[in-house]
């Protein structure tokens, strides 16, 4: 695994915690996934078929889903500011020092390069905290993308690659999770007239 | 022969969800749901009850397993889909606005409801933990919609508060599997790596520290899909917004479904993690779950959320009966999810006539209900006894099986400790109880309308199936039937 593919990971998950605009985060999420996908398929296309379904599959990924999020966002176009959310500074402090804790706490579980195990398990970390830091559910939306990239990364990292039928598998659970999300962040910005997941807060006991 | 009827068991139900879209008519719909659910059930309990009579060493397949512990919880999934899929169309017929457009509202209803049972049915009977994530993760999407069902604000805060944790849970277990499957990959590296038997069979080669994160982020990670305290927040949120039905199905197949594959979890990789770090790791989740719960069941609260305060109360007893790892405490398991399914099942079911003629009930304790409706009263009243665990309900039973399996496995201190916090639950359901039944109400007797009828109905049969598990719980305690179930589970 490139240093580069790894660094654009964690650099493009960090840089969709920072972003106000929910197209540059998609675009963002989108260009994480096409960049995984390539690197996959130029790996694949002399390793194994394994790897080159992985590729495949993350090229849809990367076109599929983000369109899917781009249509939610033009039928909700006037995000107001999120008043409750965290300056950037903040959110991206908070950020890195969770996940820099968080990869610490993991230990060496045997993928060939430990640069590639840290990427992994920092952009599966920075996918959860982008979930906790951001407010718009789109954005939560997103972290399941950052999330699931996060155990690809480890996945092309295999030898061999992921077992195909867990490939299929991860990314139909994906297309059903971030469609039914999509409709949810639908709803809610119909409902509430902003996607701003803190006036969720009803229920309590 | 019995490759094509596993086969059939989630299939069925899936093409039950294409059936029911055809209908034009809500009463069409009602129909093809009704034939569906029991052919989907009926051969589900066919699966069962072969999995129980030949399942002593499992039967084997290309993509199943099915033991006698999986075709319980097997029967335990068709029976209360098969009940919750008859009081849907009731529930629907005065369900009002919706998620959906009103036109297609019944039919994605249908479809979302065949499509979950049909994940929970399967899973039941995967012998892969790939899979198996694969299908816990395809039922969050169906079910989030279900949950979210009514549109309403507080619905589909429930909705999405229920997708996003336990999406991400899922995606740390998936981590876990990763790094388990990184470990075993000497020996294969392919899908059948992950079968539950490779596991069973190659886990004691794998390094401690590597089987220790793995076995602790697929713990951590289901214990959100299962509602397992601390990672429980969803839960009382998406029992209560939830339709009846469909919280029935949530509370009494899915949390125990997703057990059985953290059972699986605990009994193959558990044996390379040194001292009982895997059992450890199910008593303490047992002991969190039965502490967040006991405080809330003693507060007034609206009917739905006290049942599900009781999910996650029974939750952390049957964590603590699998934790206990003895013969005693697992066929306590057993009675325990079987008779806590059918009660919290009724108890849902209840909600559908308390809902209609009072629908503050819906953030309030209901009050009274003896004086209201003899059905309904009988429905709650048989559900809270049970779930409170009063004598001679099967729970009774159940909590002192896997109490003494506790004591027999020399876990004193837990014991204790889960015996104060039982008889504190028991306490505040018992209150809960009286006040449901005998407290002061308003109002006139309630009309003995469709939902009423049906609640009385439901309430003799499942009574009468809480009655044979009180009988099943003393024979099956004096009976080898704890170490088969044991023997059999990999």
């Amino acid at each position: 695994m490139t240093g580069a593919v790894t660094w654009g990971l964690v650099v493009s998950s960090l840089a969709v915690i920072v972003v106000r605009r929910r197209s540059l985060a998609i675009a963002l999420v989108a260009a994480q996934s096409l960049g995984l996908g390539l690197y996959a398929v130029t790996q694949g296309s002399h390793t194994s078929t394994a790897l080159a379904v992985t590729g495949t599959v993350l090229i849809a990924k990367a076109l599929v889903l983000p369109a899917l999020l781009f249509f939610t966002v033009r039928r909700a176009r006037k995000e107001r500011l999120i008043a409750t959310e965290l300056p950037a500074l903040g959110r991206l402090a908070i950020s890195v020092a969770a996940a820099l804790a968080i990869e610490q706490l993991i230990p060496r579980f045997g993928l060939t390069g430990a640069g590639t195990e840290h990427a992994a398990v920092a952009v599966l970390a920075l996918g959860i905290l982008t979930a906790v830091v951001r407010r718009a559910v789109l954005f939560q939306a997103l972290g399941f993308l950052i999330a699931e990239n996060g155990i690809y990364l480890a996945g092309l990292s295999l030898p061999g690659g992921l077992p195909v039928f867990i490939e299929l598998g991860l990314v139909f659970d994906l297309v059903v999770i971030v469609s039914v999300a999509a409709a949810f962040a639908a709803k809610i910005h119909e409902q509430l007239g902003s996607g701003d997941s803190s006036l969720l807060e009803a229920l309590r006991d | 022969m019995i490759d094509v009827l596993l086969i059939a068991v989630p299939v069925v139900p899936v093409v039950g969800a294409l059936l029911v879209r055809l209908p034009r008519t809500p009463p069409g719909a009602d129909h093809m749901n009704l034939l569906s659910a029991s052919i989907s059930a009926a051969v589900a309990l066919t699966a069962s009850v072969l999995g129980i009579v030949h399942g002593a060493q499992g039967l084997h397949g290309s993509w199943f397993v099915l033991d006698r512990a999986g075709a319980c919880f097997l029967a335990v999934i068709a029976v209360v889909g098969w009940c919750s899929a008859m009081v849907s169309p009731t529930y629907l017929a005065g369900a009002g606005k919706s998620l959906f457009t009103a036109r297609r509202a019944r039919a994605w209803y249908y479809t979302a409801f065949y499509l979950f049972w049909a994940a929970l049915l399967a899973l039941a009977l995967v012998k892969n933990l790939g899979v198996a994530w694969l299908l816990i993760e395809a039922t969050t999407g169906a079910s989030a919609l279900l949950v979210a069902y009514s549109g309403r604000r507080n619905a589909l805060e429930a909705g999405w508060k229920y997708l996003v944790l336990t999406t991400f849970g899922l995606a740390v277990a998936l981590l876990g599997i990763l790094i388990l499957f990184v470990g075993l990959a000497p020996h294969g590296g392919t899908l059948a790596t992950l079968d539950w038997q490779s596991i069973a069979r190659h886990a004691r080669g794998l390094p401690h520290q590597t089987a220790l994160f793995a076995l602790i982020l697929i713990l951590v990670g289901l214990a959100t899909k299962i509602g397992w305290a601390p990672v429980h927040n969803w839960l009382p949120d998406a029992h209560s917004e939830a339709p009846p039905p469909v919280s029935a199905l949530l509370s009494a197949a899915l949390l125990p479904t997703v057990m059985l594959i953290a059972w699986r979890v605990v009994l193959t990789l558990g044996v390379a993690v040194p001292h009982h770090l895997a059992d450890r790791l199910m008593l303490a989740f047992g002991l969190a779950s039965l502490a967040i719960a006991v405080p809330f069941l003693w507060r007034p609260m609206a009917w739905k959320r006290l049942l599900a305060y009781s999910s996650l109360e029974h939750m952390g007893i049957l964590a603590l009966g699998i934790g206990f790892a003895s013969p005693l405490a697992t066929v306590g398991v057993i009675i325990h999810l079987a008779g806590h399914a059918l009660a919290k099942s009724l108890g849902f079911y209840t909600a559908i006539p308390l809902l209609r003629h009072d629908p503050a009930s819906a953030h309030r304790a209901p009050r009274g209900l003896a004086r209201l409706s003899t059905p309904v009263a009988a429905g709650a009243g048989i559900s809270l006894a049970t779930l409170s665990g009063l004598p001679p309900s099967p729970l009774f039973f159940s909590e002192l099986l896997i109490l003494l399996g506790g004591i027999v496995a020399h876990q004193i201190a837990v014991v204790a400790i889960a015996a104060v916090l039982m008889a504190l639950g028991f306490l505040g359901l018992a209150h809960a109880l009286i006040e449901t039944l005998a407290g002061e109400s308003h109002g006139h007797r309630w009309r003995s309308g469709r939902t009423v009828r049906l609640t009385g109905r439901l309430t003799v049969g499942l009574t009468l199936g809480l009655l044979a598990l009180s009988v099943g719980a003393y024979l099956l305690a004096d009976s080898h039937a704890g170490a088969s179930l044991m023997r059999g589970i990999a």
